[in-house]
């Protein structure tokens, strides 16, 4: 790179004691991380890929070629076709309400108020929890006659309901369990974004005459949309891979209700039996797909925001 | 209501009812403070409401357990002699904190050279090492875990410290983290350097890393908290329970004590006290890595 290195020295006088010019060192930095990153994720994509066209033998191993049976089989068999749409509710589900609910509690403590410390800290906790303590933490809420939530409930009067016996009740808590583990993070982020609002903005708004819902709706609301959004998409990414909150709680049942997509692939792959390492495959690049297209998704948004604003 | 809801800028009417009232005058309290407040308690109660019962629960005695109770009369350990009977929670302390140590000591190490060197020497191929590095962001890291078995394994790795780290050391988001905080140094800082004399690896450490120190400390947080959080990578490559993580082991007491919460309270409360004290603690550093590095 002869002209980068005119540019940068051209006008310099050479130094008295610049001896032999060093080996240049720069761009060999980057290796170790090129180097992880193509063993430990380049190299499996690719493998996965190829794996998920193959069978499997009697010990596990993977034969010859089947073509795309795996995937026609996944998207063809309907308790295949069930994971997908379970996986689906249970992200928009959990999502709407993390969202919504953290948009809830930071809008009001915009503004002073007694106790707003408090608030934002208690507000923030769920963040603390990692998936399996939050699902464990969830496990001792709803467990069946022993449960935290069902002895309150015997104590105003009323009979809890099979919180994790019933299809019904059961994805309501993964739910439930992954909307209030996912709120702390949703509360850090708007937390973030609502003190980064520029206050010109907000003064000369109000000077106009907007409070209230109606400054929230046409001003706050449009400029914290950037981390809305990010939110929506990071959040719907991992809400596509929930395994841990449904591993601790239902173990996928009762009768498959809640069997997700990453569920699936970890009972195909290591639950047990001979390993069935092409359709457990096959469900890792369906996985793949779909987070890909969120991805695009949220590059061709980001585009039109940029080339409108 | 009346005017302006900024109390700093008051018309003439209201600074003559200023003067009226005692001297650290509060803003009036209106009906829809109250609606506010009123919801704010309520959410707190909801969301506030695990915290509380993970906490206190585990220190109650198992009678007052069995009664779901609420508000403590007495306190013990019993249920965390228990918890540490079932799980050796000791053992894999250990495990997590080396796990943590050396997978976010990893990532820093690599994410600092690889964000060096795409950010300070001019060099062929700088766009494409990014673009490689940064389209990982995009790959989910359960669809992997079986090639990542069967290479870890093949490694003879399995149970082992480095078996649970290994595929971490580097990752896309601290070196996107990283590459973002150094653009907005000087680069005179850096040709300045240079031209005294400097090699890139003391330039690294010596000048680039202190001037982003906020960044940086920003980035070790998220990967530590990464790292102390990791689950399905852990509970795949581990066999034997003292060499597991704890969050796996919280898993596992689940399982063995799905009948007394009380129990398995005080196993969550274990594993979940590191991170509530950096929640608790270390707040603002975590707001400032998201000001920093959620969209724009």
């Amino acid at each position: 790179m002869p002209h980068s290195f005119s540019a940068m020295c051209g006008n310099v006088p050479p130094l008295k004691r610049a001896g032999p010019r060093r080996p240049r060192l720069g761009p060999w930095l980057t290796v170790p991380t090129l180097l992880l990153i193509a063993v430990f994720l380049y190299w499996p994509l690719g493998r996965g890929i190829w794996l998920s066209t193959r069978g499997t033998d009697l010990l596990g191993n993977p034969t010859r070629s089947v073509g795309f049976a795996n995937y026609t089989q996944l998207l063809t068999d309907p308790a295949s076709r069930r994971v997908l749409l379970t996986t689906l509710t249970l992200t928009v589900a959990s999502v709407a309400m993390a969202t919504a609910g953290a948009l809830a509690a930071v809008l009001p403590l915009r503004r002073r108020i007694a106790g707003r410390r408090l608030f934002q800290l208690v507000f923030s906790l769920p963040f603390a929890y990692s998936a399996a303590s939050a699902s464990a933490c969830f496990a001792g809420l709803f467990a069946p006659s022993v449960g935290t939530l069902n002895h309150v409930l015997a104590k105003l009067g009323y009979e809890g309901p099979p919180w994790l016996q019933s299809p019904g009740w059961a994805m309501l808590c993964v739910a439930l369990a992954t909307a209030w583990y996912e709120f702390g993070f949703a509360v850090l982020v708007l937390t973030a974004a609502v003190r980064n609002l520029p206050s010109e903005v907000l003064e000369a708004a109000e000077l106009d005459g907007a409070s209230g819902p109606r400054l929230v709706r046409s001003v706050i609301l449009p400029l914290i949309s950037p981390s809305l959004f990010f939110l929506a998409v990071t959040q719907t990414i991992s809400g596509l891979q929930i395994f841990t909150q449904v591993q601790v709680l239902t173990r996928g049942g009762p009768s498959d209700a809640t069997t997700t997509l990453v569920v699936e692939l970890y009972r195909r792959a290591f639950g047990g039996g001979v390993p069935d390492y092409g359709r457990a495959s096959a469900i890792a690049v369906v996985l793949l797909a779909l987070v890909l297209l969120v991805t695009a998704v949220q590059f061709l948004v980001l585009n039109r925001r940029v080339t409108t604003s | 209501m009346t005017v302006t809801t900024t109390p700093t800028r008051p018309t003439v009417t209201e600074a003559t009812a200023a003067a009226r009232r005692p001297r650290r005058s509060r803003p009036p309290l209106r009906a829809r403070d109250m609606v506010r407040w009123f919801w704010l308690v309520a959410l707190t109660v909801v969301i506030g409401f695990p915290v509380y019962v993970t906490l206190l629960t585990g220190l109650l005695p198992p009678q007052d357990v069995a009664h779901g109770t609420l508000l403590p009369t007495r306190l013990t350990l019993d249920n965390f002699r228990e918890a540490l009977r079932n799980v050796p929670f000791g053992q894999q302390y250990v495990v997590s904190v080396l796990v943590t140590a050396l997978q976010t000591g990893g990532q820093l190490l690599t994410s600092s050279l690889a964000a060096y060197a795409l950010v300070f020497p001019r060099w062929r191929g700088r766009a494409v090492a990014f673009a490689v590095i940064v389209a990982t962001l995009a790959i989910p890291g359960e669809s992997l875990v079986i090639p990542n078995y069967e290479l870890v394994t093949g490694l003879g790795l399995r149970d082992s410290l480095l078996g649970i780290t290994l595929p971490f050391l580097a990752a896309g988001y601290p070196v996107f983290l990283l590459r973002q905080a150094f653009l907005t140094l000087p680069r005179e800082v850096w040709e300045a350097a240079r031209l005294d004399g400097c090699g890139d690896l003391r330039c690294l450490f010596l000048v680039v890393l202190p001037m982003a120190r906020p960044q940086v400390t920003a980035a070790t947080l998220w990967s530590a908290l990464a790292a102390w959080n990791g689950y399905f990578w852990p509970l795949l490559i581990t066999d034997s329970p003292d060499r597991r993580t704890v969050q796996v082991g919280i898993s596992q007491l689940v399982n063995a004590e799905s009948t007394s919460p009380g129990v398995i309270y005080a196993g969550t409360t274990l594993v979940l006290l590191p991170t509530l004290l950096l929640v608790i603690v270390g707040q603002r550093f975590l707001l400032r890595g998201l000001a920093r590095t959620s969209p724009r």
